[in-house]
């Protein structure tokens, strides 16, 4: 499963894609330790220490443009994207 | 117990040059708290009615934010309100650093300034003693030119100061004030205080600001530095705000060209990420604010340059001068976003007029060569003569700088289709037809189109839906606009925003500890809510109706042009629907108690 990554995720991991080995659809917290493992860097800035939830603002989006809806599996057609959006100040 | 904090009052004619200085009650501490809060409670006292914003009963009011000069990161900060000259509302911005600590360092909670000048001045504030001193050899100089004159002129490097540019001087109606290397942006208070004759206020002050219970704010104060330097800020830290741009290009909702497109080819030049990316051609130099543990600001410049041009790269300023304008030269975005502070200009706003003038260009309704090189979207090397000529208030600059609403009515024709505002202010970086709580929050907002009063986007992100549910979007709107009027009256940082487990009861007990006077998480909101309203009343007497809470035409009429969202609409009715939910929501919440 390719996963795109943006912001601190591309940031730290140092390249804008990572190949997960992942068969078939998943769920979240198993996306997330799966990508935890192959990037470390992420935890904990991106990923909680635990490795199963993103530390927010961060979070997956299908496609860029939906989060995943509670429960809901996903595979590599989905092209997920880690991501946040900032502002303020 | 008493209130903790300094609690005067200065008020100032610029016209009799006279000061007064009176002491605050408790009530007003606990019914606005301090920051936005606090200002708006003044300028409610002293508006009654529509005002010339470039008149003497315009009144500039500086608000302190009441965890200034304390222990408290991430929280020196202050509020700028005025009515402003660009939209004819309320307009309440925020700014930061030394400055906000000195003015409470001085025993202030507010200045409330009215009048004009008969010539131009600088408000002096030195403990105790306010003088009007003549700020003539100042005029024509930056904000940072002038911050170093008066340093110079009174041997003393620890002078705060906030000052206008050239374009407040010249009255440009969404001029900026700068302090501390921070601007209060939107809005164009710096064009009140050019009207007003006031180029600077400076601060000396070295007074101690007492807090109620050290020990408790103390350990507060820890507990959120600490957090403040954990992962929940390491995106500010690391990044910035920058890293939006790719984050949108890739969700298909980065605006283009003045909202005609969603997707900017040229995204991957431009983003200040590629600046970071780039070190053998960039030079990153990082700043913050006082007492601040985030530092969040990343500027760049190349290193064969004077770096002491570096620009601050924030998403919205890259955003504005980069795919609104269609330039995809980082370089001449990042020389304009530094034109912009040195002339003292929104450049939310600037970037804006230049993209609006660049599809009237296209349209035949301006010249080409306003500007000398062509008025084209795409053109980085217009970017510089277009901002000198609305800072100097020259030819079609002139008509810039009154800002896109009223330049589009001088303009006639199909320009008001290409005016990108709501209530006036120019619309940031964000597409309103792919976040629909957004895009509500932008047509309600008191301010106008400001991003930062009610940031709904993270519920539209997780839920795009195209057929919102208008009560449940209303409702995330309405806890939004009163979650940044907390924050704006505490003031702390929004950057921290994550940092809080609990933000109304953590926060609340905060400025409990701090002040000295009783607050809890009920109360906190309950105060959000009376500020609320109380915006909302001085616009109503400035001549506001719900009507005016209008978004673009372009924005109801035409879908997203391309990429993966093409054909996203912002159905008029479904606005509608929201709106309608809006009002019934508030009307529903009644009006919040007074502090007795």
């Amino acid at each position: 499963m390719t996963v795109e990554l943006f912001g601190m995720a591309r940031s730290l991991a140092g390249v804008a894609h990572v190949e997960l080995a992942l068969e078939g659809p998943v769920a979240l917290p198993q996306f997330v330790h799966a990508l935890a493992e192959a990037v470390p860097a992420l935890v904990p800035d991106v990923i909680a220490p635990a490795r199963d939830a993103f530390v927010e603002p961060n979070l997956l989006l299908l496609d860029g443009r939906r989060a995943p809806r509670a429960g809901e599996t996903f595979d590599a057609g989905d092209r997920p994207c880690v991501l946040f959006l900032a502002s303020g100040g | 117990m008493a209130y903790a904090g300094p609690r005067d009052l200065l008020e100032v004619d610029l016209t009799a040059r006279t000061a007064r200085r009176t002491p605050l009650p408790d009530a007003v501490f606990a019914d606005a708290l301090g920051g936005v809060g606090l200002a708006v409670l003044l300028l409610e006292q002293r508006v009654h009615g529509p005002i010339d914003p470039l008149g003497p009963d315009n009144p500039i009011v500086f608000a302190a934010g009441p965890f200034a000069s304390t222990p408290v990161p991430a929280a020196n900060k202050h509020a700028l309100a005025a009515i402003s000259p660009l939209t004819g509302l309320l307009n309440e911005g925020l700014s930061s650093s030394h400055f906000s600590a000195v003015l409470r360092r001085c025993g202030l909670a507010a200045i409330v300034v009215t009048g004009v000048a008969d010539a131009w001045t600088t408000l002096v504030v030195d403990g105790e003693a306010i003088r009007f001193e003549d700020a003539q050899p100042l005029v024509g100089l930056s904000a940072r030119e002038a911050t170093k004159a008066l340093r110079e002129r009174y041997g003393d490097r620890s002078l705060r100061v906030c000052a206008i540019g050239v374009a407040g001087e010249r009255g440009v109606r969404f001029a900026s004030v700068e302090n501390d290397g921070r601007q209060a942006g939107r809005g164009g208070t710096g064009a009140v205080f050019g009207a007003k004759r006031l180029k600077a206020v400076a601060l000396r002050g070295r007074g101690e600001v007492g807090v109620a219970d050290a020990a408790a704010t103390a350990s507060l104060a820890a507990t959120l530095r600490e957090r403040a330097l954990g992962p929940k800020t390491a995106k500010y830290r690391i990044l910035g705000t920058g890293a939006n741009m790719r984050v949108l290009q890739r969700m298909g909702q980065l605006p283009t060209r003045n909202f005609t497109a969603a997707q900017f080819a040229g995204t991957d030049a431009v983003t200040p990420e590629r600046a970071r990316e780039s070190h053998d051609t960039y030079v990153e130099l990082r700043a913050g604010c006082a007492g601040c543990p985030v530092q969040c600001e990343h500027l760049y410049v190349r290193k064969d340059r004077d770096r002491r041009r570096a620009a601050a790269s924030e998403y919205e300023s890259t955003w504005a001068f980069g795919p609104n304008c269609g330039v995809d030269d980082l370089d001449a975005v990042l020389d304009a976003i530094g034109r912009c502070d040195e002339l003292g200009l929104d450049t939310i706003s600037t970037g804006s007029a230049i993209a609006f003038a660049m599809e009237c260009a296209e349209h035949g309704l301006l010249p080409r060569d306003a500007f000398g090189p062509a008025l084209a979207f795409g053109n980085g090397a217009v970017l510089l003569p277009a901002i000198d000529a609305i800072a100097q208030r020259r030819g079609v600059g002139d008509l810039l700088a009154r800002g896109v609403r009223a330049a589009a009515a001088a303009i006639g024709g199909d320009a008001a289709a290409f005016a990108m505002h709501a209530k006036g202010l120019e619309l940031p970086g964000y597409e309103p037809r792919a976040l629909p709580t957004y895009a509500l929050g932008l047509a309600t907002c008191t301010r106008g189109a400001c991003h930062n009063r009610s940031a709904t986007y993270d519920r539209d992100l997780r839920d795009p839906s195209t057929d919102p549910d208008p009560q449940a979007r209303a409702a995330d709107a309405i806890a939004a606009e009163d979650r940044a009027v907390a924050w704006d009256s505490l003031v702390l940082c929004k950057f921290v925003r994550d940092c809080f487990v609990d933000f109304e009861a953590e926060a609340a007990a905060l400025w409990s500890a701090v002040a000295g006077l009783p607050l809890d998480g009920a109360a906190l909101r309950a105060a959000a809510q009376r500020t609320w309203e109380r915006k909302r009343a001085i616009n109503a007497r400035l001549g506001w109706t719900p009507d005016d809470d209008r978004l673009p035409e372009r924005l109801l009429t035409e879908p997203i042009a391309d990429g993966p969202l093409a054909g996203r609409r912002l159905e008029p009715e479904r606005l509608a629907r929201m709106q309608d939910a809006y009002e019934r929501l508030r009307a529903a919440a009644g009006t919040a108690a007074p502090v007795a």
